[in-house]
């Protein structure tokens, strides 16, 4: 398994590809040992999140996921990743009880967020930035040697209906048109 | 290089001038200060008398940008604007905290700054109280962020200007409008690559063309965010600034470039720029750049 194998890319790095713990650092320098699957840094609440819950499910053999460090100011996106794994998402795609300023998650399927909820254990370490701490917690959940979840679950990128059938091959955009001088005006203005 | 339809805005801000036909006025420049550690106010100070000399000689306007990350940094910082930034001068105050932001507005009210505010920023995470706090402490302009979780392209940003994606109950602009803030100034939201990035940019003219709006982003971010330029540490900082010039090359008005500390660079770039866009915008639309342009300033 290498990193292609996460589809949805990201700052992260692939480890062990049976591992079962999945490490995300907030505001850390921190290296986690090399059993674990995968780890990296979460910064916003929204886009960030989506992928590691995407990468993560891809992976079934990961069972655990760590999250350790000082949670980002303003983004809240630590304890909205936790909101999210306890709470859900309600009808409007906002995290549930998220304290970040945009917890949306937009891109994503519902039923990948439940697989997500399914499949993970979710290990609230936020606030802790002892490296042995955090050692001792993976090596805890790595010991515990959990099962594949099964089949692993690829998310498809949930994207907006295409809505343009361009013509005019100069056009930016289709609300605008530009003409060969570069003027531009709206689009059956 | 463009010429919109749709009647172009221009809003006096505390003395700056934005907005308008692409050639008209200068691409305002927004350079931040204290985004990391303690502010280190004597550094800071160096950066402000620089970037206004550069701003001077060049005749790009610049605008300084206080990036406050906690509630101690408040009083300190609003009154470093107070002692450095020329009076009458805008600053814009960038903020991510909902408490924080109703503090500083706060604080801003009893100094007597909000008619040099620029509020950075609005947007659909807009709390309840960071709502009512600007309806009492409403500062002169605010920068509302076109971010769309759902949809990253430009239709995606309208749609949260116009409606507020189905997030909020009303639109962005409309929100703006019902607090009571009459100078808004839309920033395209750059995102990181892989994200439709490029959208940032090709949303400049759609939105100009759609509102008639001042409109700008903070493209650099899309660089800090690519992790491949790490490999090459000598042409990532090019890289930074360079990509201020697709701004106005797309009909921008404003770019926010980050740390101040590059506006020995960024300034003369964007006034190179700037007067390439007026040649062209002069010639083929009559748009007339102001006294105060580059192109007049430095072109004798």
């Amino acid at each position: 398994m290498t990193d292609d194998y996460y589809p949805w890319g990201g700052e992260f790095t692939a480890c062990a590809p049976h591992g079962c713990v999945a490490v995300v650092l907030l505001n850390i320098q921190y290296t986690p040992p090399e059993n674990v699957a995968i780890y990296g840094s979460l910064k916003t609440e929204n886009i960030g999140i989506e992928k590691i819950i995407a990468n993560t499910i891809s992976n079934p053999w990961i069972r655990f996921l760590v999250i350790c460090g000082d949670d980002i100011r303003g983004h809240y996106s630590g304890s909205s990743l936790i909101a999210l794994y306890k709470n859900g998402i309600d009808h409007n795609h906002r995290i549930i009880h998220a304290p970040g300023a945009i917890p949306y998650i937009e891109n994503l399927k519902e039923n990948a967020i439940k697989r997500f909820q399914a499949q993970m254990t979710v290990i609230d370490f936020i606030g802790e930035k002892e490296k042995e701490k955090i050692d001792e917690i993976i090596t805890d959940c790595i010991r515990k040697s959990p099962p594949s979840f099964g089949e692993p679950y690829i998310a498809i990128r949930l994207k907006p209906q295409a809505t343009i059938n361009l013509t005019d091959n100069r056009a930016l955009h289709s609300r605008i048109l530009i003409d060969y001088l570069g003027k531009i005006k709206k689009r059956g203005a | 290089m463009f010429s919109f339809t749709k009647e172009q805005k221009i809003y006096d801000i505390s003395g700056v001038s934005i907005g308008g036909q692409p050639g008209m006025y200068p691409t305002v420049l927004f350079g931040g200060l204290f985004f990391k550690g303690e502010p280190d106010f004597e550094d800071a100070k160096r950066h402000v008398q620089t970037i206004y000399e550069r701003s001077k000689q060049t005749g790009v306007p610049v605008i300084p940008d206080f990036f406050i990350r906690k509630v101690e940094y408040i009083q300190p910082i609003l009154s470093f604007i107070e002692k450095v930034v020329p009076k009458k001068h805008p600053f814009s105050i960038d903020i991510i905290e909902p408490s924080i932001k109703i503090q500083t507005l706060e604080q801003l009210a009893s100094r007597k700054l909000l008619p040099r505010t620029i509020y950075n920023s609005i947007h659909i995470g807009m709390t309840k109280e960071e709502n009512e706090a600007l309806r009492t402490y409403t500062p002169e302009a605010a920068i509302i962020v076109a971010f769309n979780p759902k949809d990253k392209s430009p239709d995606g940003k309208i749609e949260v200007l116009e409606n507020g994606a189905h997030l909020l109950e009303t639109g962005l602009l409309e929100l703006a409008h019902q607090i009571g803030i009459e100078k808004t100034l839309i920033d395209t939201a750059a995102l990181a690559p892989g994200e439709n990035s490029g959208a940032a940019i090709a949303a400049l003219p759609v939105i100009k063309e759609e509102y008639g709006l001042p409109t700008g982003c903070a493209i650099h971010n899309v660089v800090e965010k690519s992790r491949w330029l790490n490999d090459f540490p000598f042409a990532k900082k090019t890289v930074d600034v360079a990509s201020n010039n697709a701004i106005p090359l797309f009909g921008g008005d404003y770019a926010i470039f980050g740390p101040m500390e590059n506006a020995e660079l960024v300034v003369p770039l964007i006034a190179w720029q700037d007067i390439l866009v007026s040649e062209y915008t002069e010639n083929y639309f009559g748009i007339s750049p102001v006294a105060s342009h580059p192109r007049r300033k430095l072109l004798k």
